[in-house]
């Protein structure tokens, strides 16, 4: 017993529990865990150490402390914000409080932030440049990366190279780049014509613009490294539009010396109408084959707001002919919106020209918007349907489906 | 991580920092979990001290969750002190900590301050609603109604629409006062209700019986109550508000329809010009019709039938009474198929007159115009909500008006017992809005329990008559 309260003294006397010392003293009968459950409990309830309530508001007389001269130099700066800087002040106050918002904001982009006229567009805006940012600064890190890891290597790989002495020259770039254009210079005299319809600025937003010129230009590209290239139209181009600003972004100087067409008439004027098929995903007819005689128009639109039929209205309007992709056929579609990129459209029309193969041209379709290919005979891909069915519906669904099979096989023996 | 459950010293806040697999979060992620626990301010006040005295400076994004902390647990002291740091620290604050602070203070016997914290919102940008939601409610509890809707006013001007928790209050706390003033406010508000085709929540359908019945000296009574299916009120046996249009709006709704839905961004989109002026000059030579159906969407309602069979029973069913019937349908019924035999067709088209769109063309908007132009008489059967074509009208008050005209006018059916199908479930012959007569008002409301649609209107009412 005696020990036990000498071990219990030294422990009210650590330095842990100062206060539980103070009044535990006189009942050092307490047994060991009463005493320390108490202590909490009356810690909880009553704060009143001298040492812990000074600790408490110690952060307020730091934060304060500090201010005199951050506020004094400010007062007269204060009055004079102009609507520009008090923006500036509020992007830059919500980056502290952790919103996505970019740390760089140029003047340009903080003047389109305040023409949004709604917070939601705002908050919109300021997360896209903040991602854009983003992305910027991962890719900047890792092309030093790369750039610190090829010094490396040519350090260690000073000695001579034996492939100097291969008697093949080197293709560079530039030859490269020649022989590419010497194909498409071909394809301007004796290729297929495609027609990009550059008619859409006004059901579009500035950013959809932007994209559309982006995915061009990536068809552009792949057109060019092609074996047997397109001959590119752009038809109802204006000159000063939109669409013009956003390519002499991406092109600069190049944008004079493209091997492509570029006109401000619409196609019709341009090529016979009974040749023309305008590629939309509204249309009600199927594409079967690919025709090496007509001229295949692609509308170049983006359309995040989902505007069905737009390009549908505008062939309706000419009369001219229409036609889908036969995703539905060869394809069975998951999610997704069934109108593809201008690029990945670039690639399929390119696949189909060459090889006439469906399946090589559809493997350009995105990989998430399918399961898989309609491969199987049909039968097999029956009965996965209907283990899918099953199991999602039970039993019941299981004998309708024969119900309708017997229906079936009713009308198929009666024809 | 769960937060300590007392103050603790910088040594064990710093323990516990090096604990944590990030440590450079640590801080925020701690401040989260003490606003989702609702931990004491003592012990985030402990954690303040310590970053203060490490780093020497406490960050915004810290500062704005101690401050959602002490709003959260009504500590206003704490709330004016971290606003007096925040505002000599930093000149400027963002919406976020603003919003806090005016929910924190106008909850508080300071309620004043928020007044003076939204007037520093304005300058920089909108109050958002529910910036206007405290204040106003601050200022209708201390009974400043005047104040009170001097603020409500102001944010029907920015064109802000107002909570029902805000026009709830304003009807709970204005209970037993006297004043025309307040009264016009008040039902101004009831009017509000019934431009928009809002319905009270049951709650908010007491406080508005309340005040009425507490009106000094205006002995007003309010009852629960069904509607009749003839519109008539059991309580007061008053006749609601038809749910016709009135020629004006009609003509509107007529007027708009062909502009947004039918051409709207362009004409090719739905039809093409040369089939809608056929489709208008088949429509003007044999007006009027009595009921316009939509071919497709009827031919789809039994499964285990041909689609022309449907169609067929359809007509059947409807063809009572020397009705004059217009079918609408596609050009790809006309041909002999499985699923449209052509003996059928022709039968049917002894019994009703039938215009066939291209299979490009879309059928309803067709549905829409040839009812309308039929005249108020005139209904049409389909299954569809028409959802997308109310989405295409441009302004809301058309979009309400479309509402209520189809609430009026489709015939809906079900596809249980086949038989009695087109027995319709009955076109609504009352408007069901808030309404008044000046001695009675009428006043639906959702009930709490049932859920609801945004195309079902609520079926309860609350009637509230003045006793002479």
């Amino acid at each position: 017993m005696q020990s036990a309260n000498m071990f219990l003294k030294k422990i009210l006397r650590s330095p842990a529990l100062p206060f539980v010392a103070q009044c535990g003293m006189k009942k050092d009968l307490l047994p060991l865990s009463r005493s320390l459950s108490l202590s909490l409990c009356l810690k909880k309830d009553n704060p009143c150490n001298h040492k812990e309530k000074l600790d408490l508001d110690a952060w307020k007389t730091v934060m304060k402390s500090g201010l005199p001269e951050v506020s004094s130099e400010t007062v007269s700066e204060h009055k004079e914000l102009s609507t520009l800087a008090a923006a500036h002040k509020t992007v830059e106050m919500w980056r502290l409080a952790g919103r996505l918002v970019p740390e760089n904001i140029t003047e340009e982009q903080l003047k389109t932030f305040m023409e949004f006229s709604s917070k939601s567009a705002q908050k919109k805006y300021l997360k896209f440049l903040h991602l854009k940012e983003l992305y910027k600064k991962n890719n900047k890190r890792k092309m030093d990366e790369k750039r610190e890891r090829r010094l490396e290597t040519k350090e260690q790989a000073s000695e001579p190279d034996e492939a100097r002495r291969n008697s093949f020259v080197c293709l560079w770039a530039s030859c490269m780049d020649k022989a590419y254009s010497w194909r498409t210079a071909q394809s301007m005299i004796f290729g297929q014509p495609l027609v990009f319809d550059m008619s859409y600025e006004k059901d579009m937003s500035a950013r959809e613009v932007a994209n559309a010129v982006r995915q061009m230009v990536f068809s552009e590209g792949c057109n060019r490294r092609s074996a047997d290239p397109f001959h590119i139209y752009f038809c109802n181009f204006k000159e000063d539009s939109l669409y013009h600003r956003e390519f002499i972004k991406h092109y600069r100087e190049a944008w004079g010396k493209l091997l492509i067409t570029v006109t401000d008439q619409c196609y019709t004027e341009v090529f016979p109408k009974d040749k023309l098929i305008y590629l939309t995903a509204d249309s009600p007819k199927v594409m079967k084959t690919f025709d090496h005689d007509k001229i295949y128009i692609v509308g170049s639109i983006v359309d995040k707001s989902i505007k069905t039929g737009v390009s549908l209205a505008r062939a309706k309007r000419l009369g001219l002919e229409t036609a889908a992709l036969p995703l539905e056929k060869y394809l069975l579609w998951n999610i997704g919106a069934k109108n593809l990129t201008l690029d990945q459209m670039m690639h399929i029309l390119l696949t189909l020209k060459d090889t006439g193969d469906w399946k090589k041209a559809l493997e350009f379709v995105p990989k998430r918007k399918y399961f898989g290919f309609v491969s199987q005979p049909i039968h097999e891909l029956k009965k996965t349907l209907s283990l899918v069915n099953t199991l999602k519906l039970g039993r019941r669904h299981e004998e309708l489906q024969k119900q309708f099979a017997k229906n079936y096989s009713k009308k198929l023996t009666r024809k | 991580v769960e937060p300590p459950e007392m103050p603790l010293q910088a040594e064990e806040w710093n323990r516990l920092k090096e604990s944590f697999r990030s440590p450079e979060m640590f801080e925020t992620v701690m401040f989260n979990s003490m606003i989702k626990c609702n931990s004491p301010i003592d012990v985030a006040k402990s954690l303040l001290t310590h970053v203060a005295k490490s780093d020497g400076d406490v960050s915004y994004n810290l500062l704005v969750k101690y401050l959602a902390l002490c709003v959260q647990q009504g500590q206003t002291s704490e709330i004016h002190d971290v606003y007096d740091i925040m505002k000599r620290r930093f000149k400027v604050i963002e919406s976020g900590a603003y919003n806090l602070l005016i929910r924190g203070l106008s909850n508080s016997d300071q309620w004043r301050m928020a007044l003076t914290l939204l007037e520093e919102v304005k300058k920089v940008m909108v109050p958002s609603r529910t910036n206007y939601e405290s204040c106003i409610k601050a200022a209708s509890r201390h009974q400043e109604m005047n104040l009170a809707f001097e603020l409500y006013h102001e944010m029907l001007a920015k064109d802000l629409v107002p909570t029902l928790d805000v026009l709830q209050a304003f009807f709970d706390f204005s209970r037993g006062m006297k004043g025309a003033e307040l009264q016009k406010e008040l039902f101004g508000m009831l009017l509000h209700l019934r431009e928009n085709q809002i319905y009270p929540r049951k709650t908010f359908m007491w406080s508005i019986k309340l005040w009425f019945e507490s009106i000094p000296g205006g002995n007003w009574r309010g009852h629960l109550t069904h509607i009749k299916d003839s519109g008539q009120c059991p309580v007061c046996n008053h006749q609601l508000e038809d749910s016709d249009l009135t020629e004006e709006e009609y003509n509107n709704l007529r007027e708009k329809l062909v502009r947004d839905v039918i051409h709207g961004t362009d004409l090719f989109r739905k039809t093409s010009p040369q089939e809608f002026q056929a489709f208008q000059t088949f429509v003007e030579n044999r007006l009027p019709f009595d009921i316009v159906i939509d071919g497709l969407n009827v031919s789809h309602i039994n499964p285990r039938k041909m689609h022309c069979e449907n169609l067929f029973d359809a007509l059947n069913c409807l063809a009572k009474e020397n009705a004059r019937l217009l079918v609408l349908g596609r050009k790809h019924m006309l041909t002999n198929s499985s699923n449209w035999k052509r003996d059928i067709m022709k039968e049917m088209q002894n019994k009703a007159d039938f215009f066939f769109a291209e299979n490009i063309s879309e059928d309803d908007a067709f549905l829409l115009y040839a009812t309308l132009q039929s005249g108020k008489h005139c209904k049409f059967v389909t299954r569809d909500f028409l959802r997308d074509h109310k989405a295409c009208l441009s302004d809301s008050l058309t979009r309400h008006l479309f509402r209520k005209w189809q609430r009026g006018h489709q015939i809906a059916f079900s596809k249980k017992n086949f038989l009695s199908v087109f027995i319709q479930q009955p076109a609504l012959c009352y408007d069901c809005v808030v309404q008044t007569t000046g001695d009675t008002w009428h006043i639906p409301y959702k009930d709490t329990l049932e859920e609801k649609y945004s195309y079902r209107v609520p079926r309860k009412w609350l009637c509230i008559q003045r006793k002479k």
